[in-house]
């Protein structure tokens, strides 16, 4: 084993916390749940330390939904009592149409407030973005369809996992041989581990990445994709999760038979919290109501 | 008999010490390696492919001079109004643009081999689905003219697509349904079709 993690704290807080109102129940309207969550008491399971790396993550988020929007005004509050400095985006930052006006419905909007306090977007493609969002500004991916960027002691990569051709692995190659970030961390839309029904485990991305994550010791890896909350067990020493419920959600989609589900969440959209201090990572998964649906942390060896 | 002992010994040592280094280099190696068998005829056809492919850069590298700049941290209306003037300007670069061009018959050839070599078994049998429930509708397949923005894009297979023959980063492969398309990157505009690519 090269980690441990210590997660049976977290499972306990995520059981007391987690107990679900009526009115977060998914039959009502949004705007319902809204005013539900306004009243909702904010827990945080981070312990917000001074100086450690705070950021969030999103996945699949351009619907441009009133759930989403929902979603966006959840993490500003949460931005209140843990001030994250920049978000990560898991892809399909925009489904439909990418005129102006979606650019605004699906992400200027939703995320307003965020942007107005100088938080950082840093995007990854899905399979429903066009390959000229890597120019938008506020994506911030330089251009670039794959790319790099440190945070104190993590390097951060975003891949496109919807064209991983051989110039992509060579460059995640040469970048990981020379990497002297202590923490890993991959970031892209298509899950190399899932449990969820409709699309689940991508098989032939983890054929060609997970060896190169396994050889230069990748710590984290996080996608999106199934519309769905999901930690998947440490497969061979790496932590993968699932987020891909920013702005969509398939409700009761996660098969609970999979074997590989540390924790799952299919009932609403969520976001998540990440803080790293030193050699421990702290995340909180949060539903758009304001449940605690899971926390952790994960400790780098 | 010590001796012959001594020789099964070695020899089982041996076995697994070799089959352990061929596990390691296919772990390690997979996603770089070079497709299995590429005949002469195959070569001469990729290399016909990639010249092609370096014609339709000189020329789109040409168009896109005259073409308003696209900044690293542009607003969607700049982002919108590069990618109308780029597809413009390569449609009319290209008015005789036909199904076929780049996809001649012994590159298609190659492709439909490649592809038939990549989704056979059992394992890839998720991998045609994949791409078949890939919601594509609004598509209209024709050369020159854009793949619809409102549709999804198929994920290209990692693993073919260290078998295809190399695109540079304006080009892309894209399947919709059982058809390969050869797709300019930043427009989106069809530059040559495959029908049927997929067995």
């Amino acid at each position: 084993m090269r980690r441990t993690h210590h997660f049976l704290f977290a499972f306990l807080l995520s059981a007391i916390l987690f107990t679900p109102a009526p009115a977060q129940k998914l039959n009502g309207n949004a705007t319902a749940a809204a005013k539900s969550a306004a009243n909702a008491p904010l827990k945080l399971t981070l312990p917000v330390k001074e100086g450690s790396v705070k950021f969030a993550v999103i996945g699949d988020t351009g619907s441009g939904s009133e759930k989403q929007r929902n979603v966006g005004d959840m993490m500003v509050k949460y931005h209140a009592l843990f001030p994250f400095e920049f978000v990560l985006m898991m892809g399909d930052n925009m489904y439909g149409g990418e005129a102006p006006q979606d650019f605004e419905k699906k992400f200027a909007e939703p995320y307003k407030a965020l942007l107005d306090q100088k938080v950082k977007f840093y995007a990854t493609l899905g399979n429903h973005d066009q390959a000229l969002q890597t120019n938008y500004e506020n994506f911030n991916m330089n251009g670039k369809e794959y790319y790099r960027f440190t945070k104190g002691k993590i390097a951060f990569y975003s891949l496109n996992s919807n064209y991983m051709d051989k110039k992509q692995v060579q460059w995640l190659e040469d970048q990981l041989g020379r990497e002297t970030a202590e923490w890993k961390v991959m970031f892209f839309h298509h899950p190399p581990y899932s449990s969820a029904k409709k699309h689940g485990s991508d098989g032939q991305l983890r054929e060609v990445v997970e060896p190169i994550f396994l050889k230069y010791g990748v710590d984290v890896v996080l996608s999106g994709h199934d519309h769905v909350y999901e930690r998947i067990k440490p497969q061979k020493g790496i932590y993968y999760f699932v987020s891909g419920a920013g702005g969509q959600l398939r409700t009761g989609d996660v098969d609970k038979e999979s074997g590989i589900t540390e924790k799952s969440y299919d009932r609403d959209m969520h976001f998540m919290l990440f803080e790293v201090v030193g050699d421990e990572m702290y995340f909180q998964a949060i539903s758009r109501t304001g449940e605690t649906i899971d926390s952790g942390v994960i400790k780098r060896k | 008999m010590k001796k012959r002992y001594i020789f099964i010994w070695l020899l089982v040592c041996l076995l697994i010490l070799a089959s352990g280094v061929a596990v390691g280099q296919k772990t390690q190696n997979a996603a770089l390696s070079e497709p299995v068998v590429v005949s002469p005829a195959d070569k001469a056809a990729i290399d016909a492919f990639e010249k092609q492919v370096k014609d339709y850069i000189e020329l789109r590298n040409k168009v896109r001079a005259n073409v308003p700049k696209l900044s690293k941290d542009s607003t969607p209306e700049q982002i919108q109004a590069y990618r109308t003037a780029l597809e413009l300007s390569l449609r009319n670069a290209r008015p005789n643009a036909k199904r076929g061009e780049f996809f001649l018959p012994a590159t298609a050839d190659f492709i439909r081999r490649t592809l038939k070599t990549e989704f056979q078994g059992k394992d890839r049998k998720e991998l045609r689905e994949q791409i078949f429930e890939t919601e594509t509708q609004g598509v209209v397949l024709r050369v020159n003219y854009p793949y619809a923005q409102t549709a999804e894009l198929s994920e290209m297979p990692a693993t073919l697509l260290t078998k295809l023959p190399q695109l540079p980063k304006e080009l892309r492969y894209r399947f919709v349904g059982r058809n390969m398309l050869l797709v300019d990157r930043e427009s989106d505009v069809i530059i040559d079709i495959m029908p049927d690519a997929l067995p």
